[in-house]
Protein backbone atom coordinates (compact mmCIF):
# COMPACT_ATOMS: atom_id res chain seq x y z
CA UNK A 1 0.00 0.00 0.00
CA UNK A 2 2.85 2.38 1.01
CA UNK A 3 5.02 1.17 -1.97
CA UNK A 4 1.77 2.13 -4.73
CA UNK A 5 1.27 5.65 -2.78
CA UNK A 6 4.79 6.12 -2.79
CA UNK A 7 5.03 5.44 -6.34
CA UNK A 8 2.28 7.73 -7.53
CA UNK A 9 4.13 10.19 -5.52
CA UNK A 10 7.55 9.42 -7.30
CA UNK A 11 6.26 8.77 -11.04
CA UNK A 12 4.15 11.99 -11.35
CA UNK A 13 7.49 14.35 -11.72
CA UNK A 14 8.30 12.27 -15.13
CA UNK A 15 5.10 13.43 -17.33
CA UNK A 16 6.42 17.16 -16.45
CA UNK A 17 9.74 16.20 -17.35
CA UNK A 18 9.12 14.60 -20.69
CA UNK A 19 10.44 17.52 -22.50
CA UNK A 20 13.89 17.36 -20.77
CA UNK A 21 17.20 16.74 -22.52
CA UNK A 22 18.44 13.23 -23.89
CA UNK A 23 20.25 12.46 -20.56
CA UNK A 24 17.75 13.30 -18.29
CA UNK A 25 15.06 10.97 -20.74
CA UNK A 26 17.56 8.52 -20.01
CA UNK A 27 17.34 8.51 -16.25
CA UNK A 28 13.54 9.03 -16.26
CA UNK A 29 13.58 5.96 -18.22
CA UNK A 30 15.70 3.92 -16.76
CA UNK A 31 14.11 4.43 -13.17
CA UNK A 32 10.79 3.85 -14.86
CA UNK A 33 11.78 0.67 -15.93
CA UNK A 34 13.46 0.02 -12.50
CA UNK A 35 10.52 0.76 -10.65
CA UNK A 36 8.65 -1.42 -13.42
CA UNK A 37 10.47 -4.20 -12.51
CA UNK A 38 9.79 -4.41 -8.83
CA UNK A 39 7.41 -7.09 -8.42
CA UNK A 40 4.02 -7.15 -9.19
CA UNK A 41 1.30 -7.50 -6.19
CA UNK A 42 -1.70 -7.67 -8.02
CA UNK A 43 -3.86 -10.60 -6.93
CA UNK A 44 -6.12 -12.66 -9.03
CA UNK A 45 -7.47 -14.66 -6.11
CA UNK A 46 -8.71 -14.15 -2.48
CA UNK A 47 -5.61 -14.43 0.08
CA UNK A 48 -6.37 -17.34 2.77
CA UNK A 49 -7.17 -15.47 5.30
CA UNK A 50 -8.24 -17.73 8.44
CA UNK A 51 -9.18 -17.74 11.93
CA UNK A 52 -8.63 -20.09 14.31
CA UNK A 53 -10.67 -20.42 17.61
CA UNK A 54 -10.25 -22.19 21.29
CA UNK A 55 -12.69 -22.27 23.53
CA UNK A 56 -11.35 -23.13 27.23
CA UNK A 57 -8.65 -25.54 24.81
CA UNK A 58 -11.04 -26.60 22.14
CA UNK A 59 -9.79 -25.62 18.93
CA UNK A 60 -11.61 -25.10 15.53
CA UNK A 61 -11.53 -22.79 12.64
CA UNK A 62 -10.79 -22.90 9.24
CA UNK A 63 -10.77 -20.43 6.06
CA UNK A 64 -12.72 -17.80 6.45
CA UNK A 65 -13.58 -17.61 3.03
CA UNK A 66 -15.46 -21.05 3.41
CA UNK A 67 -17.57 -19.37 6.11
CA UNK A 68 -18.99 -16.52 4.44
CA UNK A 69 -18.41 -14.77 1.69
CA UNK A 70 -15.47 -12.70 0.26
CA UNK A 71 -15.41 -9.97 -3.09
CA UNK A 72 -12.30 -8.06 -3.85
CA UNK A 73 -12.30 -4.13 -3.57
CA UNK A 74 -9.08 -3.04 -4.29
CA UNK A 75 -5.95 -3.95 -6.54
CA UNK A 76 -4.68 -6.39 -3.31
CA UNK A 77 -7.65 -5.64 -0.79
CA UNK A 78 -10.33 -8.20 -0.13
CA UNK A 79 -13.45 -7.89 2.21
CA UNK A 80 -14.36 -10.91 4.21
CA UNK A 81 -17.93 -11.59 5.85
CA UNK A 82 -18.77 -14.83 7.66
CA UNK A 83 -19.97 -16.51 10.78
CA UNK A 84 -18.90 -19.42 12.34
CA UNK A 85 -20.21 -21.61 14.80
CA UNK A 86 -18.24 -23.50 17.42
CA UNK A 87 -20.13 -25.88 19.54
CA UNK A 88 -20.71 -26.14 22.27
CA UNK A 89 -21.94 -22.45 22.65
CA UNK A 90 -19.56 -20.01 20.80
CA UNK A 91 -20.72 -18.48 17.70
CA UNK A 92 -18.04 -16.02 15.75
CA UNK A 93 -19.10 -13.15 13.14
CA UNK A 94 -16.79 -10.89 11.57
CA UNK A 95 -16.14 -8.45 8.57
CA UNK A 96 -12.74 -7.72 8.07
CA UNK A 97 -11.05 -6.13 5.02
CA UNK A 98 -7.43 -7.43 4.54
CA UNK A 99 -4.32 -6.50 1.83
CA UNK A 100 -1.57 -8.60 1.19
CA UNK A 101 0.52 -5.83 1.21
CA UNK A 102 -0.37 -5.96 4.51
CA UNK A 103 -2.87 -4.83 6.35
CA UNK A 104 -5.82 -6.42 8.62
CA UNK A 105 -8.63 -4.18 9.77
CA UNK A 106 -11.99 -5.14 10.86
CA UNK A 107 -14.73 -6.49 13.04
CA UNK A 108 -15.88 -9.72 14.77
CA UNK A 109 -18.45 -10.46 17.58
CA UNK A 110 -18.75 -13.13 19.48
CA UNK A 111 -21.09 -14.89 21.86
CA UNK A 112 -20.50 -17.10 24.71
CA UNK A 113 -23.76 -18.79 24.76
CA UNK A 114 -22.75 -21.56 27.47
CA UNK A 115 -23.97 -21.18 30.79
CA UNK A 116 -20.77 -20.24 32.71
CA UNK A 117 -17.47 -18.03 31.59
CA UNK A 118 -15.02 -19.29 29.69
CA UNK A 119 -11.80 -18.53 28.08
CA UNK A 120 -11.29 -17.79 24.48
CA UNK A 121 -8.15 -17.39 22.14
CA UNK A 122 -8.82 -16.18 18.57
CA UNK A 123 -6.53 -15.62 16.01
CA UNK A 124 -7.24 -13.81 12.34
CA UNK A 125 -3.87 -14.80 10.16
CA UNK A 126 -3.03 -13.51 6.81
CA UNK A 127 -0.79 -14.46 4.20
CA UNK A 128 1.47 -11.99 2.93
CA UNK A 129 3.54 -10.80 -0.40
CA UNK A 130 5.88 -9.76 -1.28
CA UNK A 131 7.80 -10.72 2.43
CA UNK A 132 9.18 -7.46 4.61
CA UNK A 133 12.75 -7.20 5.23
CA UNK A 134 11.81 -4.85 8.03
CA UNK A 135 8.76 -3.60 8.96
CA UNK A 136 7.15 -0.76 10.20
CA UNK A 137 3.99 -1.27 12.68
CA UNK A 138 0.49 -0.15 13.83
CA UNK A 139 -2.63 -0.99 15.77
CA UNK A 140 -5.04 -0.34 17.60
CA UNK A 141 -8.46 -1.78 19.04
CA UNK A 142 -11.88 -0.87 20.66
CA UNK A 143 -14.72 -2.64 21.49
CA UNK A 144 -18.07 -3.27 22.93
CA UNK A 145 -19.08 -6.01 25.65
CA UNK A 146 -22.81 -6.27 26.29
CA UNK A 147 -24.84 -7.88 28.65
CA UNK A 148 -26.83 -10.44 25.60
CA UNK A 149 -28.77 -12.19 28.37
CA UNK A 150 -30.02 -9.90 30.06
CA UNK A 151 -28.84 -10.78 33.39
CA UNK A 152 -27.51 -7.84 34.92
CA UNK A 153 -23.94 -7.90 34.67
CA UNK A 154 -21.32 -9.41 31.45
CA UNK A 155 -17.54 -9.01 32.67
CA UNK A 156 -14.41 -9.22 30.34
CA UNK A 157 -11.38 -9.96 31.47
CA UNK A 158 -7.73 -10.80 29.91
CA UNK A 159 -6.84 -13.53 30.76
CA UNK A 160 -3.76 -14.52 33.42
CA UNK A 161 -3.30 -10.07 33.16
CA UNK A 162 -1.87 -10.58 29.59
CA UNK A 163 -2.70 -8.60 26.55
CA UNK A 164 -6.54 -8.95 24.83
CA UNK A 165 -5.06 -7.49 21.70
CA UNK A 166 -1.71 -9.09 20.56
CA UNK A 167 -0.04 -8.62 16.97
CA UNK A 168 1.65 -11.14 15.12
CA UNK A 169 4.18 -11.59 12.49
CA UNK A 170 5.06 -15.21 11.56
CA UNK A 171 2.73 -16.03 14.44
CA UNK A 172 5.45 -14.44 16.96
CA UNK A 173 4.19 -11.94 18.91
CA UNK A 174 5.48 -8.45 18.22
CA UNK A 175 3.31 -5.97 19.85
CA UNK A 176 0.19 -5.81 22.75
CA UNK A 177 -2.62 -3.86 23.60
CA UNK A 178 -5.01 -4.22 27.09
CA UNK A 179 -3.06 -5.82 29.61
CA UNK A 180 -4.62 -6.64 32.25
CA UNK A 181 -7.65 -5.64 31.09
CA UNK A 182 -11.09 -5.88 33.09
CA UNK A 183 -14.62 -4.34 31.82
CA UNK A 184 -17.82 -4.94 32.72
CA UNK A 185 -21.47 -3.96 32.39
CA UNK A 186 -23.15 -3.70 35.33
CA UNK A 187 -26.90 -3.12 33.82
CA UNK A 188 -29.64 -5.30 32.55
CA UNK A 189 -29.16 -5.82 29.15
CA UNK A 190 -26.79 -3.14 28.72
CA UNK A 191 -23.32 -2.43 26.68
CA UNK A 192 -20.09 -0.84 27.61
CA UNK A 193 -17.63 0.17 25.28
CA UNK A 194 -13.64 0.83 25.61
CA UNK A 195 -10.82 2.08 23.67
CA UNK A 196 -7.97 -0.62 24.06
CA UNK A 197 -5.07 1.90 22.93
CA UNK A 198 -2.77 2.17 20.12
CA UNK A 199 0.79 1.33 19.05
CA UNK A 200 2.61 3.10 16.11
CA UNK A 201 0.34 6.17 15.77
CA UNK A 202 0.75 8.32 14.86
CA UNK A 203 4.29 7.26 14.18
CA UNK A 204 4.67 3.60 12.93
CA UNK A 205 7.10 1.89 15.80
CA UNK A 206 10.22 -0.81 14.02
CA UNK A 207 9.15 -4.18 14.13
CA UNK A 208 11.04 -7.52 12.22
CA UNK A 209 10.87 -9.16 9.04
CA UNK A 210 7.54 -10.87 7.95
CA UNK A 211 8.02 -13.81 5.62
CA UNK A 212 4.74 -15.60 5.73
CA UNK A 213 1.67 -13.93 8.38
CA UNK A 214 1.08 -11.00 9.66
CA UNK A 215 -2.17 -11.69 12.39
CA UNK A 216 -4.02 -10.68 15.62
CA UNK A 217 -4.29 -12.66 18.21
CA UNK A 218 -7.50 -11.70 21.14
CA UNK A 219 -7.15 -13.63 24.08
CA UNK A 220 -10.02 -13.35 26.90
CA UNK A 221 -12.37 -14.96 29.12
CA UNK A 222 -16.28 -13.72 28.31
CA UNK A 223 -18.68 -14.25 31.35
CA UNK A 224 -21.82 -16.49 30.47
CA UNK A 225 -24.34 -15.70 28.03
CA UNK A 226 -22.53 -12.15 27.06
CA UNK A 227 -20.98 -11.16 23.68
CA UNK A 228 -18.20 -8.58 22.80
CA UNK A 229 -17.31 -6.86 19.78
CA UNK A 230 -14.30 -6.02 18.97
CA UNK A 231 -12.83 -3.61 16.06
CA UNK A 232 -9.06 -3.73 15.64
CA UNK A 233 -6.76 -2.04 12.30
CA UNK A 234 -3.09 -4.24 12.13
CA UNK A 235 -0.67 -2.44 9.42
CA UNK A 236 2.80 -3.77 8.34
CA UNK A 237 4.67 -1.08 6.46
CA UNK A 238 7.87 -2.27 4.86
CA UNK A 239 10.67 -0.22 5.47
CA UNK A 240 12.39 0.88 2.23
CA UNK A 241 15.60 -0.35 1.07
CA UNK A 242 18.25 1.34 0.01
CA UNK A 243 17.17 0.51 -3.55
CA UNK A 244 14.11 2.04 -3.26
CA UNK A 245 15.96 4.96 -1.34
CA UNK A 246 17.98 5.46 -4.40
CA UNK A 247 15.58 5.75 -6.72
CA UNK A 248 13.81 7.89 -4.59
CA UNK A 249 16.88 10.11 -5.03
CA UNK A 250 17.25 10.18 -8.05
CA UNK A 251 13.69 11.24 -8.63
CA UNK A 252 14.08 13.60 -6.22
CA UNK A 253 17.51 15.18 -7.60
CA UNK A 254 15.67 15.29 -10.84
CA UNK A 255 13.26 17.66 -9.23
CA UNK A 256 15.57 19.82 -7.94
CA UNK A 257 17.69 19.98 -10.72
CA UNK A 258 14.43 20.88 -12.64
CA UNK A 259 13.27 23.54 -10.30
CA UNK A 260 16.56 25.29 -10.24
CA UNK A 261 17.25 25.34 -14.17
CA UNK B 1 -64.76 -23.09 62.99
CA UNK B 2 -61.56 -25.13 62.79
CA UNK B 3 -62.94 -27.16 59.97
CA UNK B 4 -65.26 -23.61 57.95
CA UNK B 5 -61.77 -21.48 58.03
CA UNK B 6 -59.53 -23.56 55.61
CA UNK B 7 -62.51 -24.41 53.27
CA UNK B 8 -62.72 -20.22 52.75
CA UNK B 9 -59.32 -20.27 52.01
CA UNK B 10 -59.64 -22.88 49.73
CA UNK B 11 -62.22 -21.44 47.82
CA UNK B 12 -60.41 -17.65 48.10
CA UNK B 13 -57.17 -19.03 46.22
CA UNK B 14 -59.31 -21.09 44.38
CA UNK B 15 -61.49 -17.99 43.31
CA UNK B 16 -58.07 -15.64 42.55
CA UNK B 17 -56.36 -18.85 40.42
CA UNK B 18 -59.29 -18.86 38.28
CA UNK B 19 -59.20 -15.13 38.06
CA UNK B 20 -55.51 -14.84 36.82
CA UNK B 21 -55.74 -17.42 34.65
CA UNK B 22 -58.64 -15.79 33.01
CA UNK B 23 -56.65 -12.52 32.54
CA UNK B 24 -55.72 -11.40 29.01
CA UNK B 25 -52.13 -12.68 28.04
CA UNK B 26 -50.38 -9.52 27.60
CA UNK B 27 -46.88 -10.87 28.26
CA UNK B 28 -47.64 -13.44 24.94
CA UNK B 29 -45.06 -11.93 22.96
CA UNK B 30 -45.20 -14.04 19.89
CA UNK B 31 -42.57 -14.29 17.23
CA UNK B 32 -43.83 -13.86 14.18
CA UNK B 33 -40.05 -13.84 12.27
CA UNK B 34 -37.59 -11.99 12.19
CA UNK B 35 -36.29 -9.98 8.78
CA UNK B 36 -33.20 -7.62 7.66
CA UNK B 37 -33.72 -4.76 5.43
CA UNK B 38 -31.25 -2.56 4.42
CA UNK B 39 -31.21 0.53 1.95
CA UNK B 40 -28.51 2.74 0.96
CA UNK B 41 -27.37 5.02 -1.89
CA UNK B 42 -24.49 2.66 -2.67
CA UNK B 43 -26.98 0.26 -4.63
CA UNK B 44 -28.35 -2.39 -3.95
CA UNK B 45 -27.02 -5.70 -3.01
CA UNK B 46 -27.73 -9.06 -2.81
CA UNK B 47 -28.66 -10.92 0.67
CA UNK B 48 -28.58 -14.02 2.67
CA UNK B 49 -29.99 -14.62 6.13
CA UNK B 50 -30.17 -17.55 8.30
CA UNK B 51 -32.01 -18.35 11.34
CA UNK B 52 -30.44 -20.84 13.99
CA UNK B 53 -32.98 -22.20 16.66
CA UNK B 54 -30.54 -21.88 19.58
CA UNK B 55 -32.91 -22.65 22.30
CA UNK B 56 -36.64 -23.91 22.70
CA UNK B 57 -37.45 -19.96 22.43
CA UNK B 58 -34.23 -18.57 20.83
CA UNK B 59 -33.70 -18.00 17.25
CA UNK B 60 -30.13 -16.39 15.76
CA UNK B 61 -29.78 -14.51 12.90
CA UNK B 62 -26.68 -14.62 10.94
CA UNK B 63 -26.31 -12.86 7.88
CA UNK B 64 -25.35 -10.31 5.50
CA UNK B 65 -25.60 -8.21 2.60
CA UNK B 66 -23.34 -7.09 0.13
CA UNK B 67 -22.61 -5.27 -2.93
CA UNK B 68 -19.13 -4.28 -4.65
CA UNK B 69 -19.68 -0.83 -2.82
CA UNK B 70 -20.95 -1.94 0.42
CA UNK B 71 -21.41 -4.56 2.91
CA UNK B 72 -23.60 -4.99 5.91
CA UNK B 73 -23.52 -7.96 8.11
CA UNK B 74 -25.01 -9.21 11.26
CA UNK B 75 -25.30 -11.71 14.05
CA UNK B 76 -28.23 -11.35 16.15
CA UNK B 77 -30.21 -13.23 18.90
CA UNK B 78 -34.42 -12.84 19.29
CA UNK B 79 -35.50 -14.20 22.06
CA UNK B 80 -39.64 -14.69 21.66
CA UNK B 81 -41.80 -13.95 24.95
CA UNK B 82 -43.91 -16.30 26.35
CA UNK B 83 -44.55 -15.73 29.84
CA UNK B 84 -44.51 -13.05 32.42
CA UNK B 85 -40.98 -14.82 33.67
CA UNK B 86 -39.47 -14.30 30.51
CA UNK B 87 -38.29 -11.00 28.87
CA UNK B 88 -38.77 -10.50 25.20
CA UNK B 89 -35.60 -9.57 23.49
CA UNK B 90 -33.19 -8.69 20.58
CA UNK B 91 -29.73 -8.56 21.42
CA UNK B 92 -26.54 -8.48 18.17
CA UNK B 93 -24.05 -6.74 16.58
CA UNK B 94 -24.54 -5.17 12.93
CA UNK B 95 -21.52 -4.19 11.06
CA UNK B 96 -21.89 -1.85 8.06
CA UNK B 97 -18.97 -1.08 5.37
CA UNK B 98 -18.35 1.42 2.33
CA UNK B 99 -16.26 0.17 0.01
CA UNK B 100 -16.72 3.16 -2.30
CA UNK B 101 -14.98 6.34 -2.31
CA UNK B 102 -17.58 8.80 -1.58
CA UNK B 103 -20.01 9.31 1.56
CA UNK B 104 -22.77 6.88 1.43
CA UNK B 105 -26.02 6.69 3.83
CA UNK B 106 -27.21 3.59 5.07
CA UNK B 107 -30.59 2.49 6.79
CA UNK B 108 -30.75 -0.93 8.15
CA UNK B 109 -33.72 -2.40 10.27
CA UNK B 110 -34.01 -5.34 12.32
CA UNK B 111 -37.62 -6.06 12.40
CA UNK B 112 -39.32 -9.07 14.79
CA UNK B 113 -43.00 -9.22 13.69
CA UNK B 114 -44.87 -9.96 16.74
CA UNK B 115 -47.93 -8.75 19.11
CA UNK B 116 -47.63 -7.95 22.85
CA UNK B 117 -50.40 -6.89 25.06
CA UNK B 118 -49.36 -3.58 26.95
CA UNK B 119 -48.13 -1.71 29.28
CA UNK B 120 -44.24 -2.76 28.93
CA UNK B 121 -41.07 -1.75 30.00
CA UNK B 122 -38.73 -1.59 27.85
CA UNK B 123 -34.59 -1.73 28.53
CA UNK B 124 -32.29 -1.45 26.28
CA UNK B 125 -28.78 -0.25 24.84
CA UNK B 126 -25.91 0.30 22.15
CA UNK B 127 -22.42 0.62 21.84
CA UNK B 128 -20.05 0.47 18.80
CA UNK B 129 -16.66 1.53 17.03
CA UNK B 130 -15.71 3.56 14.06
CA UNK B 131 -12.98 2.10 11.70
CA UNK B 132 -11.24 4.01 8.69
CA UNK B 133 -9.80 1.92 6.40
CA UNK B 134 -8.98 4.80 4.09
CA UNK B 135 -5.79 6.97 4.07
CA UNK B 136 -8.21 10.22 4.16
CA UNK B 137 -9.97 11.67 7.64
CA UNK B 138 -12.85 9.61 8.19
CA UNK B 139 -16.70 10.11 9.84
CA UNK B 140 -19.59 8.60 10.64
CA UNK B 141 -22.67 10.63 11.51
CA UNK B 142 -26.52 10.06 12.16
CA UNK B 143 -29.18 10.70 9.81
CA UNK B 144 -31.64 11.51 11.50
CA UNK B 145 -31.46 9.84 15.19
CA UNK B 146 -28.44 6.65 14.61
CA UNK B 147 -30.27 4.13 17.10
CA UNK B 148 -34.01 4.09 16.72
CA UNK B 149 -36.16 0.82 19.35
CA UNK B 150 -39.66 1.45 17.03
CA UNK B 151 -43.10 -0.35 18.01
CA UNK B 152 -45.30 -1.03 14.68
CA UNK B 153 -43.38 1.14 12.75
CA UNK B 154 -43.59 4.32 15.58
CA UNK B 155 -40.00 5.10 17.56
CA UNK B 156 -40.20 4.63 21.24
CA UNK B 157 -36.75 5.45 21.75
CA UNK B 158 -33.61 7.17 20.13
CA UNK B 159 -29.89 7.49 20.72
CA UNK B 160 -26.86 9.04 19.40
CA UNK B 161 -28.75 11.75 17.82
CA UNK B 162 -26.73 13.95 15.97
CA UNK B 163 -24.18 12.06 16.26
CA UNK B 164 -20.78 12.91 14.18
CA UNK B 165 -17.42 11.18 14.87
CA UNK B 166 -13.66 11.31 13.33
CA UNK B 167 -10.65 9.49 12.52
CA UNK B 168 -7.65 9.38 11.09
CA UNK B 169 -6.50 7.16 8.77
CA UNK B 170 -6.55 3.52 9.76
CA UNK B 171 -7.45 4.93 13.37
CA UNK B 172 -9.91 2.45 15.30
CA UNK B 173 -12.21 4.84 17.76
CA UNK B 174 -14.91 3.59 20.18
CA UNK B 175 -19.03 5.44 19.59
CA UNK B 176 -19.19 5.34 23.29
CA UNK B 177 -22.39 3.16 24.85
CA UNK B 178 -25.90 4.45 25.55
CA UNK B 179 -28.49 2.70 27.94
CA UNK B 180 -31.70 2.68 29.06
CA UNK B 181 -33.87 1.01 31.42
CA UNK B 182 -37.53 0.91 32.62
CA UNK B 183 -38.77 2.94 29.73
CA UNK B 184 -42.66 2.21 29.92
CA UNK B 185 -44.43 2.16 27.37
CA UNK B 186 -47.92 2.10 27.53
CA UNK B 187 -49.09 0.73 24.29
CA UNK B 188 -49.29 -2.46 23.06
CA UNK B 189 -47.04 -4.15 20.00
CA UNK B 190 -49.34 -4.55 17.16
CA UNK B 191 -47.57 -6.12 14.86
CA UNK B 192 -43.63 -5.82 15.55
CA UNK B 193 -40.94 -4.05 16.97
CA UNK B 194 -38.08 -2.90 15.24
CA UNK B 195 -34.45 -1.61 15.87
CA UNK B 196 -33.19 0.92 12.98
CA UNK B 197 -30.17 2.42 12.58
CA UNK B 198 -29.37 5.58 9.80
CA UNK B 199 -25.95 6.48 9.20
CA UNK B 200 -23.88 7.98 6.59
CA UNK B 201 -20.05 6.81 6.31
CA UNK B 202 -17.51 8.18 4.49
CA UNK B 203 -15.14 6.34 1.81
CA UNK B 204 -13.96 3.27 3.15
CA UNK B 205 -15.61 3.93 6.27
CA UNK B 206 -17.07 0.68 8.44
CA UNK B 207 -19.28 1.23 11.68
CA UNK B 208 -19.89 -1.61 14.24
CA UNK B 209 -22.88 -1.53 16.25
CA UNK B 210 -23.79 -3.58 19.25
CA UNK B 211 -27.23 -2.91 20.80
CA UNK B 212 -30.04 -4.89 22.77
CA UNK B 213 -33.78 -4.20 23.54
CA UNK B 214 -35.56 -6.25 25.78
CA UNK B 215 -39.57 -6.09 27.12
CA UNK B 216 -41.14 -7.04 30.07
CA UNK B 217 -44.86 -6.65 31.24
CA UNK B 218 -45.78 -4.10 33.72
CA UNK B 219 -48.81 -5.48 35.31
CA UNK B 220 -51.61 -3.35 35.98
CA UNK B 221 -52.74 -2.24 39.09
CA UNK B 222 -55.50 -4.90 39.46
CA UNK B 223 -53.52 -7.89 38.10
CA UNK B 224 -50.70 -7.00 40.51
CA UNK B 225 -53.55 -6.60 43.77
CA UNK B 226 -54.52 -10.08 42.66
CA UNK B 227 -50.97 -11.31 41.94
CA UNK B 228 -50.08 -10.04 45.89
CA UNK B 229 -53.51 -11.84 47.06
CA UNK B 230 -52.83 -14.76 45.46
CA UNK B 231 -48.98 -15.38 46.63
CA UNK B 232 -49.75 -14.39 49.84
CA UNK B 233 -52.35 -17.81 50.28
CA UNK B 234 -49.50 -20.04 50.64
CA UNK B 235 -48.29 -18.00 53.15
CA UNK B 236 -48.51 -15.75 56.18
CA UNK B 237 -48.63 -12.41 54.81
CA UNK B 238 -52.07 -12.17 53.83
CA UNK B 239 -55.22 -11.44 55.14
CA UNK B 240 -56.19 -14.67 54.98
CA UNK B 241 -53.57 -15.99 56.49
CA UNK B 242 -53.26 -13.05 59.48
CA UNK B 243 -56.95 -13.94 59.73
CA UNK B 244 -56.82 -17.84 60.39
CA UNK B 245 -53.77 -17.30 62.42
CA UNK B 246 -56.14 -14.62 64.72
CA UNK B 247 -58.81 -16.63 65.20
CA UNK B 248 -56.73 -20.17 66.14
CA UNK B 249 -55.15 -17.68 68.61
Amino acid sequence: MTIGKGLGEVLHPVGRFGKGTGKMRYIVLFGAVTLAAAPASAAVTPPAFSFRVSADGVAGGGVASDFGSVQQTGANEWLFSGAYLASPGTSLSWTYLVDSDPFVTGTFTMTNETAAARAYVIDFSLPIAPALSASLLSGQVAGTLTDANGSGSALLTSVGGGFVYSALADDAFVQGLMANASHQVSTANGTSSFSGGSFGFPTPVAGPAINLTIGIRFSFSLSAGDSVSFSSVFVANPVPGPATLMVAATFAAIGRRRRTS
Amino acid sequence: MNLVIPNRRAFACGSLAASLLAMPSSAGFVMGGTSIGVTTSAGTGSQTNSMTQISPTTWSATGSWSTPTASVSWMNNTFGWNNTSQNGFANGNITVRNNTSAAQDFDVVLNMGGTAGGPLSVSGSIGGQFVNGSTSLGSVTSVGPLWQARVDNSAIRSELNNALFFAQPFQVISLGNFNFTNLLFDGSVGSSVALQFSLRLSAGGEASFTSTIAFQSVPAPGVAALIALAGGCGTSISPIGRRRRSIRS
